[in-house]
């Protein structure tokens, strides 16, 4: 870790996270400076979809402290957290189903009042996603994986985030959407917006990581700037599966 | 009456009626996958406002129907705010639980404030009617219809251009989704009640135009039939539960001309079992797959439950038993044969309930059914009574089994729901089937109670009978729960997506859950219809099956000991305390609010 950054974005601090009886996370501590792409990896079942709900204000932690931008998420509505400026990518994309395309992307500026500029935002995004302009139109839950990637990263810009969390983008997407998707997320973190994002594809995602966080059954094991951990053993051995496709 | 255009006329305007509940029904269940058993309750509101507007206040139609809208709406807005959102992050079963007790408390405080009597509820429209082809249409008709299809469109405006509307699409769609995009689920729901209520409360109001009588048993009607019609549409689907609605409508309506008024009811709920077991996610869903139900999870409050030493348990079953030779009052007698009677039903409740998950709203109809065999085998085969009753048991198992095993696949609410309507049917099979049954009349001269040629007259020897089975029973059951079978009762109940993993087959477990159950009810029953000596087709009613089940939840979900202190609490504190018996279901029905909310797992724990 640098000393000499400012205060981070966001910031999760000694979380623990239980389900019932069945403790989560243990003590996690996890920083994203602003401007910056980062990673968590881990296996399956270790607690990273658990961290996006931690951030998002979905689950609620029994201790620890989670601020953004020096102010602290505890006790806020996920919506009170969404007007702060977080945006998300669910798992497994969640997108309305039954609604048209043009509504789900509308529907991530839900928080912004500003008609205008949201259709010009609209405007932007078809431009960045040029292969959603044809599908307007289309229910959302008849496009393919990949189309309905585009459309929950269109759908997360919409609000203006200061920040968006991933949860897994990739996941079952063919490599050629796989290649487009890590591309979009560089692109739009070139424009501002920080990102965190949850990944099992550790080859993949420490490609466009600034930095990265390992996590095994709740515990962060590993952590530091992408670039050392790329070629780290231990990264592949922290985790079992996932990585197989380096 | 008498054309079919005319059946065709009734049976859509009945359906526009239908669908301004459904409609409501449909988006909250959209929106909190909750089905709202207070529907009825508000529709009820809504036709007793409009009395009021009207009879009163004289108002002239258009602001009857602002009155009653607005009325309604806030009816509706407050159950949401203080009957349902403090049970956000409650198990699933305890939302369905608030609205049934919900329902109970307005309709009896309806009933309290007007008197149960009938009322009449002038359209205040000229009676006249127009020929159209060979039936004929009155401006009432007119009105209803002009309401449904303004609701309908101002509906989808709602929910196509509006902000709000968008929210509540997206929320019904992936409410945690929803909340990503920052929609705040609270406000949604508010809107979603709010509208269900005033839609309810005026389609309520038009009905009691409709029929010039307005009475408190509309509520539990309404709510069936809204449930009908939406599942009929698809849960949650709501141009399905219009569509569902107008079809509802139109068999009700085919189905009087066919064979007469007193069949309406039974297509309604043949409708819904048929659609629940072939259809369950509605007539318009693309396939055939189980309702949208989470698979997991908790559905009733987990607890450790309360252990009581057997030595106690024998105590107070010894001095329960010791106490006919005290000097004890008749009346102390008979309200504890009665605690007694319903405990056997909550005995067989807490077991489908509490081990299999299977929350049935219709259990009544298994002591229906154990009744008239009782009666019926000792009436017309003169069997003796002892062995009679014992006849109503097994029947009541057998036939309780096989009309529940069609909906052994569903799941939560929709077990509720075809639970609901398979009590409904019973009863009305039950009044239809005169040959059998001799139908409205009911059976009378129904034989006491006897044992090896002796009559039991007295109420100690009634009391020792009753008290003697239901400690059998209780063993037995507490038995069952201890083996092998009840710990993968428990499995099913808990996972039923895992214990179908596991190996074990769902429909066998469940099967034997409900023959055992279906013999405790029966045997009440039966044991009820000797000690009535007359029974007839209301004789055991919805009203008993949510009373049992308050007794069970009391209890806690699945405990033995649990359902037969719930039974002796129910019965007997509201005789200790002396309240008046038409404050009685509304205690109940606070009593399983206050339940739900603060101690869901019941009294002494579920298990
Ligand atoms: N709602 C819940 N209730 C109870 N347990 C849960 C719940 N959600 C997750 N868990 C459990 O918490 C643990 C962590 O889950 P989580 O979804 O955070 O893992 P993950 O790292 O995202 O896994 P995957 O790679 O499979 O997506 C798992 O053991 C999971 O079974
Ligand atoms: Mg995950």
């Amino acid at each position: 870790m640098t000393n000499s950054s400012p205060e981070p974005l966001l910031a999760l601090s000694n979380v623990n996270t239980f389900y019932g009886q069945a403790q989560v996370h243990f003590d996690l501590s996890i920083t994203v400076a602003r401007g910056h792409i980062v990673c968590l990896l881990g296996g399956n079942a270790s607690g990273k979809s658990t961290t996006m709900k931690i951030i998002l204000g979905l689950v609620k932690p029994r201790s620890g402290e989670v601020t953004f931008d020096g102010a602290s998420l505890i006790g806020l509505s996920t919506p009170q957290i969404v007007r702060r400026g977080i945006a998300s990518v669910p798992e497994a994309r969640r997108l309305f189903a039954d609604m048209s395309v043009r509504e789900n992307i509308l529907m991530g500026a839900f928080v912004r009042n500003d008609r205008d500029a949201v259709a010009q935002d609209l405007d932007r995004m078809l431009t960045l996603f040029p292969k959603l302009g044809q599908r307007l139109a289309q229910r959302a839950g008849s496009l393919s994986g990949g189309e309905q990637q585009m459309v929950a990263m269109a759908r997360a810009l919409m609000s203006r985030p200061r920040m968006i969390v991933m949860d897994e983008p990739t996941m079952g997407l063919s490599p050629l959407y796989v290649d487009r998707v890590l591309e979009l997320i560089r692109t739009i973190n070139q424009e501002g917006v920080s990102v965190f994002m949850v990944e099992q594809n550790a080859s993949l995602a420490l490609e466009i990581a600034h930095e990265a966080y390992v996590l095994q059954t709740g515990r962060i094991v590993l952590s530091g700037p992408a670039r050392a951990l790329k070629d780290d053993p231990r990264v592949r051995d922290a985790y079992l599966g996932g990585s197989e496709a380096a | 009456m008498s054309s079919w255009l005319d059946y065709t006329i009734n049976g859509l305007i009945v359906g526009n009626v239908y669908a301004l509940v459904a409609v409501g029904l449909a988006l909250i269940f959209g929106v909190s996958r909750l089905i709202n058993f207070a529907q009825g309750s508000i529709y009820l509101v809504g036709a007793y406002i409009g009395w009021v507007a009207v009879v009163q206040l004289h108002t002239p139609l258009p602001l009857t129907i602002i009155v009653v809208a607005a009325a309604a709406a806030l009816v509706g807005l407050i159950i949401e705010r203080f009957g349902l959102r403090p049970l956000q992050n409650s198990v699933r079963i305890a939302p369905l639980l608030a609205t049934i007790g919900i329902s109970f408390v307005l309709d009896q405080l309806v009933m309290l404030t007007f008197s149960p009597n009938p009322r009449a509820l002038p359209s205040q429209l000229p009676d006249v009617r127009f020929q159209l082809g060979g039936g004929t249409i009155g401006p009432l008709d007119l009105l209803i219809a002009g309401v449904g299809i303004t609701s309908a469109l101002l509906l989808f405006v709602f929910l196509r251009y509006s902000k709000l509307g968008w929210a509540v699409r997206a929320a019904s769609q992936d409410r945690d989704a929803a909340m990503q995009m920052g929609v705040d689920v609270n406000r949604v729901n508010q809107a979603v009640f709010g509208i269900a209520a005033a839609l309810g409360g005026v389609s309520g109001m038009l009905v009691g135009m409709y029929y010039n009588q307005i009475d408190t048993a509309m509520s539990l009607q309404a709510t069936l039939k809204g449930v009908v019609a939406e599942v009929v549409g698809g849960a949650g689907n709501v141009p399905g539960a219009v569509i569902g609605s107008l079809l509802l409508g139109l068999v009700e309506s085919y189905g009087v001309a066919v064979f007469g008024t007193s069949y309406r009811n039974l297509f309604a709920f043949l409708l819904l079992v048929v659609v629940l077991v072939l259809r369950p996610n509605g007539l318009f869903a693309s396939a055939r797959q189980a309702p949208p139900e989470p698979l997991t999870g908790t559905f009733i409050a987990p607890s450790r439950p309360v252990r009581i030493p057997r030595w106690a348990l024998a105590v107070a079953a010894a001095g329960f038993a010791i106490l006919p030779l005290f000097p004890v009052s008749f009346y102390v007698l008979q309200t504890l044969i009665n605690a007694w009677l319903l405990g056997m039903l909550a005995l067989s409740l807490t077991l489908v309930a509490g081990t299999i998950g299977q929350v049935s709203l219709g259990h009544a109809a298994l002591l229906a059914i154990g009744a008239y065999t009782s009666a019926l085998l000792s009436l017309a085969l003169s069997v003796p009574v002892g062995l009679a009753v014992i006849g109503g048991g097994l029947m009541s198992a057998a036939l309780g089994t096989l009309l529940i095993s069609p909906s052994f696949r569903l799941r939560g609410h929709y077990v509720s729901i075809a639970t609901l309507a398979i009590g409904e049917i019973v009863s009305l099979v039950i009044l239809n089937w005169e040959s059998v049954t001799r139908g409205p009349i009911g059976i009378s001269g129904i034989p006491p109670l006897s044992l090896f040629g002796y009559d039991l007259i007295s109420p100690s020897s009634v009391y020792w009978f009753s008290l003697a089975v239901i400690v059998v029973l209780a063993l037995l059951q507490g038995r069952l729960l201890t083996s092998h079978l009840g710990r993968s009762f428990r499995a099913i109940r808990d996972d039923d997506i895992a214990a179908r993993a596991y190996g074990l087959s769902l429909n066998r477990y469940k099967s034997l859950a409900f023959i055992f159950g279906g013999f405790a009810a029966g045997v009440s029953g039966g044991i009820a219809a000797h000690l009535y000596s007359y029974i007839n087709h209301e004789t055991f009613n919805t009203q008993q099956s949510i009373l049992a089940l308050t007794v069970v939840i009391l209890g806690g979900l699945g405990n033995v000991v649990g359902a037969i202190v719930g039974s002796v609490a129910l019965v007997g504190l509201p005789e200790v305390f002396r309240i008046a018996a038409e404050y009685r279901i509304l205690i109940y029905g606070i009593v399983l609010l206050l339940l739900v909310r603060f101690r869901p797992q019941g009294l002494l724990g579920t298990i």
